[in-house]
């Protein structure tokens, strides 16, 4: 379930970010300090979005980085970052990006669920709008645990 | 006849999980006649179905290497009338090749 892989600690509001690998390392800089994932991870999604393209931008506004397990998921999580000021991650089908989404998967399929419910959230208007409107990290959750 | 198509991206945790998750929605909603199985970039390899659908960026680093399978590139993977469509000219172009 979502709400067992995050919580108030993993969610960033309103970052500041001015390029996406500003936006990426900030929005997984709390999964970082939360001991999920170690600074390796972080510099693999970079270098895997480098090499590949923005292909971590799954809808619009809206990424999901990640890396491999073995590239430093220390525990299953995800985490939850609104952007200030959307940036552009060179997707042209779902660019800006508002919303990341930081997956964290220490193998391969404890988080199945979770991703489901959380495709789930991104096809309703009133996630967006709580993610838009938001205040503190604990609406989020809370919304997130009364699903 | 039924086809099997393998998911995969780089990692083969995250969104191909999702893009997996949206695939059996559309296929088990429209009854398509495709399987899906799921994997990283790794699992291509062992695969011998028909089709290997994936996000669009990964797709155009994947048709770089002449593989035998038809590549699909998925652009949003929460839109189901790309996936949709998508599909369906997979089959197209299957059925009318034999």
């Amino acid at each position: 379930m979502l709400k067992d892989l995050t919580n108030e600690e993993l969610v960033r509001l309103n970052i500041d970010a001015k390029n996406w690998q500003e936006a990426i390392r900030k929005s997984a800089d709390a999964l970082l300090q939360n001991g999920k994932i170690t600074h390796a991870y972080i510099d693999a999604i970079i270098k895997a979005v480098q090499e590949t393209g923005p292909y971590i931008v799954i809808t619009k506004y809206v990424a999901l980085p990640h890396a491999r397990p073995e590239a430093g998921a220390i525990e299953s999580a995800i985490g939850i970052a609104t952007l200030k000021d959307p940036v552009a991650f060179g997707n042209k089908e779902n660019d800006p990006v508002k919303y990341l989404f930081c997956l964290s998967a220490a193998d391969n399929n404890s988080h199945l669920n979770a991703l489901a419910e959380l495709m789930d959230l991104l096809e309703r208007k009133d996630f967006y709008e709580l993610l838009d409107c938001a205040e503190k990290p604990s609406e989020i959750i809370d919304f997130i645990k009364n699903l | 006849m039924q086809y099997k198509g393998l998911v995969a991206c780089r990692a083969g945790v995250g969104s191909s999980l999702m893009l997996k998750i949206k695939l059996n929605q559309v296929i088990k909603e429209h009854d398509l006649p495709i399987k899906i199985e799921h994997g990283s970039l790794d699992s291509i390899m062992g695969f011998n179905g028909q089709v290997i659908i994936t996000l669009s960026d990964v797709a155009k680093e994947l048709k770089a290497k002449k593989l035998k399978q038809k590549i699909v590139g998925i652009d949003n993977i929460m839109n189901k009338i790309e996936i949709f469509d998508k599909l369906k000219k997979f089959l197209v172009e299957e059925s009318t090749k034999e």
